[in-house]
């Protein structure tokens, strides 16, 4: 089946229905991941790649719930970041506390909720929170850097878990995908010219 | 007038006296074709290999089943036919038998109780025994083996194949004398013909079948011996002949697949993976020399497959060109990791494409089952890596299966006719056959 | 309320390499073993089956080979005064976890140390004198010879069968390998891998320089092989999920492809998974040890499982977790430089630097784990440790190991990390970077070290093991020495940027980002039961029918991946078992 095909079937992302994520949280996403990757300039953004159904899934799942981390006590978050995540939290609980704090944080600064700011003002908003200029206590520090990382996994992964839509990501750096089949590729000079090929078989 | 009527009379009722003689009078059982001494025993351990010999597992070992007990059903144009239970116990199995009644089933396909056994028992070919192997079998089956008490099914076939007795007029015509003589004068090529057209039963799937089912020919005489056959819808491939699967192998290759079930061209599949199993990876030595002896034997006249060159298909395949049809880029997609651009794969490990029986054979049904369901290579002491290609049922529609083994079929120097999706429809939810 | 199980002759506790290497190799004397892992089963198909393996999400980032922190984690600090934490979410190593362990998710880099690492501290005072060692610094020697091993690396690269290209035959410098190394006996068994074009770059960048350049060894198989189990390996197909995945292509050597179908088929050896051993279990007078306990997951109990030889054949670290929990040796006190369980604990020191070429195509995605190439010219036996002022060396590589967008898009200095800007640069740049790297040795110190963290549990009640590590000025000034030899080979490539990273002065360790899962030493060999957990047969000092094979031996770490050395130690161990030992168990030294 053709990519682009599969891809159009799915629900649109505005009348999606999150499993873990609020309403709220869910505009947030959609708003934040539309800076992160935004739809401008060369290559497909966040929301056309349907990166927010992604993040929501994870929430939903072992990674949200923290399934394979040692969540075992006591707690020290304030700890040196180089020994690692020391919070209490699950990285879906981070992300609850995180979003309430940001948006608590530009309601303070900017005068609204972070998902009803214009793009410039996102992107600043969205810069001091990558820079630690927003007070989010040692329980949520790692609030950014979980949105960065789940963002560009949304992006770039398996389109099997929501993201990624029609492989478009793949197509726009020439990654191929689940092909594995490349041995008359290598230390050929030319660029590779076959589009990619996901898991469940689809090719875009 | 009343002459003729007459006559018409007495024929009905020499006809009816026939018939039921023919129906009721018992068969004559073939007596042992050759006399050993009186006190001859079976050596130690030979009756466990003959049996592997004869493969008898293959059929009366049920899957997840005790071994020897029975039950397994096997599929033919007739119908399923159940294996009977030979282990020696007296209920079940066949603890009651005599040497006489043993051997009676192996070479006239008889039961104790003189009622036909379904020809899905390779008398045919067992009739070729020796008296030796008669024995060692007894010895195993009857002396060694532990009893097992396992009912096995009823063989329900429907009318007109429910009249075991018409068997008896089949077995005029499909057996042919008893006992084994060699056409050739060397011992190795003579014992590799035996253990081919005997105990070993190549000629049940690798020999076409008559219109009546019977095998079209018994010995290596005959050019349709072993020239292709079919099982349970496969292209059991022709070992023999322009078309041979074997052309070209060495006698290395195919003492190595009998061995192992893998060689430097292709991998066994489908039934032949259980033949391995519990068959041939057990033979001597000798003996698997034998028979590849004899099969290059066979083969000897014919020219050797072409050396590999590039051709168009992999200049294709290796160009990535996006502009490809869909067969040459499912195959990049799903098949190339491992069977790579110039379908030739790797030695014992890959099977080729290019030029393999499973893929060109005239029956699709073993590629596309392979497609679909994917194999296993059995563990065997030489060759222990049990190496798996999985299946992609749930990766290909109907329709990409069928392009796809379309174009394997058409691609490289392969030149067989295409595959429908109706073809690939009728096969997606069946098992593998592993 | 324990089990107790009948007796075996033999218990393995882990089925990755080693013990796999030992169930082999001891079945064959006709023991009756059990081996006990831990983890899942695994096998090729479907564990690793095309094409759902090639899931970077799944496997590459969610890390599904290794093992859960929830089930089996340390904690670690960087000084003897800092409280240790929990290695909460793996990052800086991986240590994989079921049947096959760190054997199915290596890159399969097969190294063989230089002789000189294995006498290290003999090497450096007979050539450098004493004073050159730092004060804190406690490298020792191993205790057994590089002449001694060479027969067992051999054993090891045949049976795994590794690509590559000898550069010393008995003797006999060889063009083409490298030239550094030490004698080996025979060539590789399959001849290298293909390179990249950013292999080839470095490699014509670095021999107009006049350095040495040869392919690495790699243990991803370049044709059909077949080797002395009747184990099987396909050609690889460059697929570029090598590390951190479990082969699709039977391509990586793994006990899956290389031992396991083989040791299944002997009727006296059996394995158990999901079966975590707690204790090794000692005799009352602690000579020897009398079994294992683990918790059999599918009965919900712990099972005393009697044995009169115990392999310890875990990861590294869990051997060493074991050891400290079952009393086996004498805690190290850094304090005192007291016991020997847990000493010398090192890791690797590693560095690099990316370049980045607007008009050059490496295909990233079309890379194997070990296709590459290396130069050995600053190598730990051809450095003027006291002109440099460092103990250590590195070989240097170039060799792009996968495609995989998630994991990183290596992006010029400046290029933003997300926005518009970002997304301009992964356009620009994916597949337009290479880097060269330099793979490093570091040394041993008195307080880097493991023992059990007086706070922390794991799911069955025991102490997790502690890990106290932090990077040292030496290792740092070998990697940064490594640094002025790796940036002008850099610039003579003509990059349109470059940007480097090497720890610098201060560096303090981050168990964040992935560094290497090559952590060495805890349970060392030596040649004295004073100073070493083991004895050159990988015996333990104390309980004589305890051997415990991997890295955990090394007495520093070597400047290669450890694999190499780790297959030839199991081989040595498992020769001395059947030659020595088991015709008359004893203490072998």
């Amino acid at each position: 089946m053709h990519a682009r095909a599969q891809a159009a079937r799915e629900v649109p992302l505005d009348q999606y229905q999150p499993e873990y994520l609020t309403a709220a949280e869910y505009a947030f996403i959609m708003a934040a991941t539309d800076r992160i990757i935004p739809e401008d300039g060369e290559g497909p953004g966040a929301l056309e790649t349907r990166v927010p159904v992604f993040i929501d899934r994870q929430l939903a799942g072992d990674f949200g719930t923290a399934a394979d981390l040692y969540m075992e006590g006591p707690f020290t978050p304030t700890a040196d970041p180089f020994l690692g995540t020391q919070t209490p939290l699950t990285p879906a609980e981070i992300y609850r506390g995180g979003i309430a704090a940001f948006d608590a944080w530009c309601a303070q600064t900017h005068n609204a909720s972070f998902a009803d700011l214009d793009a410039e003002t996102q992107d600043a908003a969205i810069t001091a929170l990558s820079e630690g200029d927003v007070p989010l206590g040692p329980e949520l520090r790692e609030f950014w850097s979980l949105l960065l990382q789940n963002t560009r996994e949304g992006y770039f992964s398996d389109p099997q878990y929501g993201g990624n839509a029609g492989m478009a990501s793949w197509v726009y750096i020439g990654f191929p995908g689940a092909r594995g089949s490349f041995f008359e590729w290598v230390g050929r000079p030319e660029a590779y010219p076959l589009g990619p090929v996901n898991i469940a078989g689809e090719r875009a | 007038m009343k002459t003729f009527l007459r006559l018409i009379l007495v024929l009905a009722v020499i006809g009816v006296v026939a018939l039921i003689a023919f129906i009721f009078i018992p068969v004559q059982r073939t007596p042992a074709q050759t006399a050993l001494a009186a006190d001859y025993t079976v050596p130690e351990g030979q009756g466990e290999y003959t049996m592997r010999l004869a493969d008898c597992a293959a059929c009366h070992t049920a899957d997840d089943g005790v071994p020897f007990a029975g039950g397994r059903p096997i599929e033919s144009p007739l119908g399923t036919i159940y294996s009977s239970n030979i282990t020696p116990d007296p209920e079940t199995g066949i603890g009651n038998y005599t040497l006489a009644d043993f051997r009676a089933a192996l070479v006239d396909g008889l039961r104790r109780d003189g009622t036909h056994l379904y020809p899905a028992m390779p008398y045919e070919n067992y009739r070729m025994l020796s008296e030796e192997d008669i024995r060692a079998l007894y010895a195993y089956f009857h002396d060694q083996l532990e009893p097992v008490s396992n009912p096995t099914p009823e063989t329900e076939l429907s009318f007109p194949f429910n009249q075991r007795w018409a068997l008896r007029g089949w077995n005029w015509l499909a057996l042919g004398d008893p006992g084994f003589t060699s056409t050739l004068s060397d011992a190795e090529l003579a014992r590799g013909e035996y253990l081919v057209t005997g105990p070993g039963h190549c000629g049940a799937c690798h020999t076409p079948r008559s219109p009546i089912m019977t095998q079209a020919a018994l010995t290596g005489a005959d050019d349709a011996f072993l020239s292709g056959g079919e099982i349970a819808g496969w292209t059991a491939p022709a070992l023999r002949g322009a078309n041979s699967a074997i052309r070209g192998w060495s006698a290395a290759d195919i003492r190595l697949i009998f061995a192992t079930g893998r060689n430097a061209h292709s991998a066994v599949n489908g039934e032949m993976q259980l033949v391995i199993r519990d068959s041939t990876q057990f033979f001597s030595d000798e003996d698997l020399d034998a028979i590849a002896g004899y099969l290059v034997h066979l083969n000897s006249g014919e020219q050797a497959p072409a050396e590999p060159t590039e051709t168009a298909t992999e200049q294709l395949l290796a160009s990535a060109d996006p502009s490809m049809d869909l067969g040459p880029r499912l195959y990049l997609d799903n098949c190339g990791a491992c069977h790579f651009v110039n379908g030739r794969g790797a030695d014992e490990v890959f099977p080729e494409l290019d030029g393999s029986s499973l893929v060109t054979a005239n029956s699709p049904t073993g590629l596309i089952s392979m497609i679909l369901h994917g194999g296993e290579l059995p563990s065997t002491a030489e060759r222990p890596e049990r190496l798996r290609m999985p299946g992609f049922a749930h990766r290909l529609s109907d329709d990409e299966v069928a392009t796809l083994a379309s174009f394997l079929r058409q691609g490289w120097t392969n030149d067989a006719g295409p595959v429908s999706a109706a073809d690939v429809s009728a096969l997606r939810d069946e098992p593998a056959t592993n | 309320m324990a089990r107790t199980d009948p007796k075996k002759d033999v218990v393995i506790i882990g089925l990755g390499w080693t013990g796999s290497i030992l169930g082999m190799e001891l079945a064959q004397e006709g023991l009756e073993i059990l081996a006990l892992e831990r983890g899942p089963d695994r096998e090729t198909v479907p564990d690793f089956q095309y094409p759902n393996v090639i899931d970077e999400l799944k496997y590459g980032i969610r890390l599904g080979f290794m093992q859960k922190p929830r089930n089996s984690t340390l904690t670690v600090r960087r000084s003897l005064t800092e409280t240790a934490q929990p290695y909460r979410r793996l990052g800086s190593f991986l240590p994989g976890d079921g049947v096959g362990g760190a054997g199915i998710h290596w890159n399969g880099q097969t190294w063989r140390p230089m002789a000189e690492e294995f006498r290290l501290k003999s090497y450096v005072e007979e050539s450098f004198g004493a004073d050159i060692i730092p004060e804190g610094m406690t490298i020792q020697d191993w205790g057994v010879s590089y002449d001694e091993l060479e027969p067992y690396f051999d054993r090891f690269e045949y049976m795994a069968g590794i690509a590559g290209k000898a550069g010393n035959l008995n003797g006999e410098i060889q063009p083409g390998g490298n030239p550094f190394e030490a004698p080996r006996s025979r060539d590789y068994p399959m001849p290298p891998m293909k390179q990249g074009v950013d292999a080839q770059m470095f490699e014509q960048a670095a021999r107009a320089m006049g350095l040495h350049p040869f392919p690495r060894p790699a243990a991803n198989a370049t044709q059909a092989y077949t080797n002395e189990y009747g184990m099987q390996l396909g050609p690889c197909n460059y697929c570029g999920f090598c590390e951190r995945y479990g082969c699709a292509n039977y391509s990586k050597s793994s006990p899956q492809t290389c031992v396991l179908d083989a040791l299944k088929r002997m009727p006296n050896f059996s394995y158990k998974v999901n079966s975590e051993v707690l204790k090794i279990e000692l005799a009352e007078d602690r000579a020897t040890a009398t079994g294992v306990t683990y918790f059999d997951e599918a009965a919900q109990e712990e099972v005393f499982q009697p044995a009169d030889l115990v392999i310890v054949a875990a990861y590294s670290l869990h051997n060493v977790h074991l050891m400290l929990l079952s009393g086996i040796g004498d805690p190290w006190d850094p304090v005192t430089q007291t016991g020997t369980t847990g000493k010398n604990y090192a890791y690797q020191m590693n560095g690099g630097t990316s370049m980045f070429f607007r008009d050059v195509e490496f295909n990233p995605f079309a890379a194997a784990g070990s296709n590459g190439v290396s130069i050995d010219d600053y190598a730990i036996n051809q450095i003027d440790f006291a002109r440099e002022g460092f103990i250590g060396g590195s070989y240097i590589t170039a060799g792009i190991s996968n495609g995989q967008p998630i994991r990183g898009i290596s992006l010029p200095a400046g290029t933003p990390s997300w926005g518009a800007g970002w997304k301009q640069g992964i356009g620009d740049w994916y597949g337009h970077s290479m880097s060269i790297g330099s793979h490093g040795s570091n040394m041993a110190y008195r307080d880097c070290y493991l023992d059990l963290d007086p706070t922390y549990t794991d799911r069955h009640g025991r102490p997790l093991m502690r890990m106290t590590f932090n990077w040292k000025d030496n290792d740092i000034r070998m990697t940064q020495f490594m640094r002025s030899k790796i940036e002008p080979i850099a610039e003579a490539m003509q990059p349109d940027s470059w940007r480097s990273s090497y720890k610098s002065e201060g560096a303090q360790y981050d168990v964040r980002p992935y560094q290497t899962t090559h952590n060495v030493g805890g349970a060392i060999m030596g040649e004295d039961r004073e100073t070493s957990s083991l004895n050159r047969y990988l015996q333990t000092w104390g309980q004589h029918n305890v051997f415990v094979m991997g890295a955990s031996a090394f007495p520093q770490n070597i400047q290669y991946n450890p694999t190499g050395a780790v297959g030839a130690l199991a081989y040595w161990a498992a020769d001395a078992i059947r030659r020595d030992y088991l015709p008359n168990p004893r203490p072998l030294v």
